[in-house]
Order: C-alpha cells, then structure tokens, then sequence
C-alpha cells in the first residue's frame, strides 16, 4: 500500500499533479492513497520550497515543477520494489 | 439617446481593446509570456534559493531574494512557499518582505507590459525604485521585528544550503536569451529596426474601404492618443483567436505529449509575430507591405529559437517550457482582455478635470491620491498597467503615476491576507504601511526628475535618504547586539 502526496496550496499546477498522480496509479492497477496537503506548515516540513511537490511513501521525490507521467510511473514502481 | 449612450461606451471598450491587442503591444506581450515561461521552467531554482539560508551574510541574501523575486516568483505557486520558507527557515523576516515586494513589480512581463504600453522610462523607474525600496522595506520590517525574528524554525538549514548548485545548461540559457533577443528586436525603436528595407503593395480590392468601415465601427483621436483599429489589428486579433483554439487542443493535454496541435499552435504563433512586425497600410490600390528591420530580426530570432528548441532542448524542458507558458497566457490573458475592455468603457465616464485637479502634478497629496487608489483597487495581473495608461492620458502626472504602479501590484488585498496568515497581522500592516510611505515617495522622487530636476540631484536625494535609513538601522542594531551581549553575559 502506497501513500501519494500531492503538496500544494491549489495552484493550477498542483492540480494537475494531482491528475497525473491518480492516472498513474489507476493506470498501474495498484492500491495507493493519493493525499493533497494544503497546509503549509505541512508543506514545509517536507523542506520544499516550490510547489507542487510529491511524495511517495513520505519521500519527496520532486518540487517545483510537474513531472510526467513516466518518471511518476517508474517512481511509483521504484517504492513499489523496495516496500 | 439612452442607446447612443450604450452605443459610445461599447465604442470605448472595444476601442480600447483593439488598441491593445495592437501589434506593437503583440510584439511585447507574446515573446514576455515565453520568456517567463522560459524562466519558470528552465531555470533551477536551486540556483537563488541557496543564496536565501539563514547563514548567508545579508549583503548577499536581500540582493538574492529580489533576484528570485524578478526570476523565479512570476505566479503565486512559486511566491507563497518560498516566501513561508525564507521567513520561517531562511534567511528571516527582511528578506522575506524584500522578496514579496520585488516579485511583482519586477517580474518580467509587468516590466515588459510597462515598458510597451506606457513607456520604457517608467518600466526602468518601477524597477530600480522598487529594487531600491524593496530592500529598504525589508531593512526596516527586519528591524522592528527584530526580537521576533529570532524566534527561527529551529529545523535545519538545509532547505537552502545542503541542495545542490546546478548551473543552468548552456542550451536553455541561450533559449531564454534568444527570446529576450526576440522581444528586444520588436520593441526597440531604434533606426536599426524601424526602418523600411522594402515595400512591396499587394493588390487586395477594397481594402481601403474596409478600413474606413473600422474607423467609422471604432472611432478614434490621435490627438488624445487613440489609435483605431487597422487592417492589420484585424487580422491580429483574428490569428490570436486561432491560436487560442489551437493552444487549447495542443497544449492542454501536453504532459501525455505533443500532438498535432501543438506544432500547429507553434507555427501560428510564429506567423503571429511575423505579422505583427510587418507594417501594413491600406490603400486604395491595395495593401501596402513594409518590411523594417525588426521583421527580419524577428524572422531572425525564431528560426534560432526553432532550431535549438528541435536540437538543443530536452523533451522534457520544452514540455515544461509550453506549459509555463501556456499556464500564464490561461491565467493572466483573459482576465487582461476583460480588464482592458472595462478600462475602456470606464474611460468615457471619468472627466480629465477630476484628475488632473487631483494628481495632475506633483505633489505629495497628488502621489497619496495614487497610493491610496492602488491600494483600495485591485486589479488582476497586469491590469493595473492599461489603467494607468488611461490615468495618463487623461492628464495624470508622471510622479502620481508611477506612485500608483508601485502601490498596486504590492497591496492587493488578496496578497495582505497569505502575508498575514504567515506573518501575523500587526507584521503585515506595518508592512502596507511602509509600501505606502515607500511608494509615494517613489513617486515624488521620479516626478521631479520628470519635472526637469537633474539627475544628479534626484540620485543624490535618494542616495541621502537610504544613508540616513542605514545609518539608523545600523545604529540602532548595534545598540541591540551590545544589548544582547549584556544579557547574556550577566
């Protein structure tokens, strides 16, 4: 079971991570909780520094821009292995 | 007579519009909303942020955090969390504000907008005033709030410093530029690339006569500097219509990858800008085409940002790249389209006497009047630039005016509220209540060198006012550094 979080106040971006994070994990038939953080505090005890960010299994693996739904797949898969 | 009424106000706004979807205006908007899509994209952020520690010296940190407020904040994403992590984590409180104040007055396509509609000397004035009082600002809000300031996040640095310091690749870099070289080569006017190298008059019957249908449709007055709608506008406005389509089927959608759209999109936009630098008039015996140099110039430069967008650039940096972009145009163009077509139709109501007895020269009441206006009025991005262009037109000075752009974009109500959910309430009202002060003095200090006064002396006034600034902080931070060392010692 995986943890998804999408951090971000909402912005356009972070809603579109959001997006690819739900393909991605529907696309690989997995069970993962995708989570959006909104709060700061939260955000910031991630040390991100620009939004959106993501994390996975409570290790940020990008911020500040949008990855695609590659390099999110072969992250997802990458946490799938080594849990 | 109520629809000859209805009839003139529509005339404004669409006159309005047209004027600014004008290819002048194109030439400057469009290649901005690329370069800071460019800059949001291509730019590691790592690069300023690790400038923006709590370790860093502060003659490095409040310069760095108005370079990432020019650089990096061009939307709210951006903005918000850094400004949260500087103030909390980072390098505290004054650069935090230097950072907020900077980042939208500065940033590219508010300068750029400026500059295009209004005038490069007012774009260059915003800039290093608010550069000036940016870190001026934050000077002051580190100072009364210096015991607070201590108070830090006791979590690492490490947010800031441990990241690594990858450069910017060469390769994106020189895509940035060649944009910047784009946006340059239609804007200036220089002889260079004003001037006609060749005409060429292509036989399209009746366009004079379509032309005189828009002036009658869109009447205007040169004189009050009005421009009409010309043939060419019209064909603008009916490529930017196109484009709109084709961006929205190209560009949407672009993280599941390029389709035929977005090459389609691509071109049109090209063939926007090349249309755009052309000169047009119509004639009774056809079109008249003028080429001048920024045609070729244009032509120049994207052929160049074509080949090192095919050859040079990542998949992944040019899906980043379109989509910043596209991000900005989606958010801020409506809303622009919108906020113009208003400013037209406000235009007829408002008598040039109210303002010119109000701000129509420079004085300390007039640039208060601009200050308390750009407070209480918010605008969406960049709107705030047609309005004072209007504001100008109907006899505002130069010094209120500029007064106005600084207080505009720094105060809206919206970016008060994020400020004080992070910072607490008595800190941001401080804050608006030192932007006040800040801009109108911005605007009384540019409004006498507009006014005749040298330069030397209006450098000279401002060079006195931050010495006096300095000094009291400096004197003042050594009586609480001596202070904080008595305490401890004792």
């Amino acid at each position: 079971m995986l943890t998804i979080k999408v951090l971000g106040s909402g912005c356009a971006n972070c809603k579109r991570l959001e997006q690819i994070a739900r393909k991605v994990v529907s696309d690989l038939a997995i069970e993962a909780d995708v989570i959006k953080v909104t709060d700061f505090t939260d955000i910031m005890s991630y040390n991100v520094l620009t939004t959106p960010g993501l994390v996975i299994n409570e290790k940020v693996v990008s911020s500040g821009r949008i990855p695609s739904p590659a390099e999110v797949t072969t992250w997802v898969v990458n946490a799938l292995e080594t849990a | 007579m109520v629809a000859e009424y209805a009839l003139r106000i529509i005339q404004g706004g669409l006159g309005n519009l047209a004027a600014y979807l004008a290819a002048h205006v194109l030439l400057c908007l469009l290649p901005a909303f690329f370069i800071a899509g460019a800059m949001t994209a291509l730019i590691p952020k790592e690069t300023v942020t690790r400038f923006l520690g709590r370790t860093t010296p502060k003659f490095i940190s409040y310069p760095a955090a108005a370079l990432a407020g020019s650089v990096l904040a061009v939307c709210s994403c951006t903005i918000v969390p850094l400004f949260a992590g500087i103030y909390k984590k980072g390098a505290g409180i004054g650069p935090a504000i230097t950072f907020l104040f900077f980042a939208p007055a500065a940033n590219i396509l508010a300068l750029v907008y400026t500059g295009g509609v209004i005038g490069v000397d007012l774009a260059f004035a915003r800039l290093f005033l608010s550069l000036a009082f940016g870190i001026g600002v934050g000077l002051i809000m580190a100072l009364i709030f210096r015991r607070e300031d201590q108070v830090h996040d006791q979590s690492t640095d490490q947010m800031f410093a441990a990241q690594r310091a990858r450069g910017m690749r060469r390769a994106a870099l020189a895509f940035l530029l060649v944009w910047v070289a784009l946006l340059l080569s239609g804007t200036l006017k220089i002889s260079l690339l004003t001037d006609t190298y060749a005409q060429r008059t292509l036989p399209v019957p009746g366009v004079a006569e379509f032309q005189a249908g828009l002036d009658r449709i869109v009447p205007y007055d040169a004189s009050k500097g009005e421009e009409g709608v010309s043939v060419q506008g019209v064909l603008l406005i009916f490529l930017l219509v196109l484009i709109g389509v084709a961006s929205w089927k190209g560009f949407e959608n672009i993280h599941e990858g390029f389709n035929r759209w977005t090459w389609f999109a691509l071109g049109l936009i090209a063939l926007t800008l090349a249309v755009a630098s052309l000169g047009m008039k119509a004639a009774p015996e056809g079109l008249i085409l003028s080429m001048p140099g920024k045609f070729i110039g244009v032509l120049l430069a994207l052929t160049v940002l074509f080949w090192l967008g095919r050859s040079r650039l990542t998949e992944d940096e040019l899906r980043d790249f379109l989509w910043e972009s596209w991000r900005f145009v989606k958010q801020i163009f409506p809303l622009l389209v919108a906020g113009v077509f208003a400013v037209g139709v406000i235009r007829v109501f408002i008598r040039p006497e109210w303002i010119e007895s109000l701000a129509g020269s420079n004085t300390i009441l007039g640039n208060l009047a601009g200050v308390v206006f750009g407070v209480f009025m918010y605008f969406p991005t960049l709107v705030e630039v047609p309005i004072a262009n209007m504001f100008l037109s109907l006899g505002m000075h130069r010094g209120p005016l500029l007064a106005y752009l600084m207080a505009d974009p720094e105060l809206s109500l919206q970016s008060i509220l994020i400020v004080s959910t992070i910072i607490g309430r008595l800190k941001s009202w401080t804050y608006v209540a030192w932007v006040a002060l800040f801009s109108t003095l911005a605007g009384l200090i540019y409004g006498a060198w507009v006014d005749g006064a040298s330069l030397w002396l209006v450098g000279l006034y401002l060079a006195a006012f931050l010495a006096v600034l300095a000094s009291i902080l400096y004197l003042v931070n050594k009586r609480f550094s001596q202070k904080g060392v008595a305490q401890q010692t004792a």
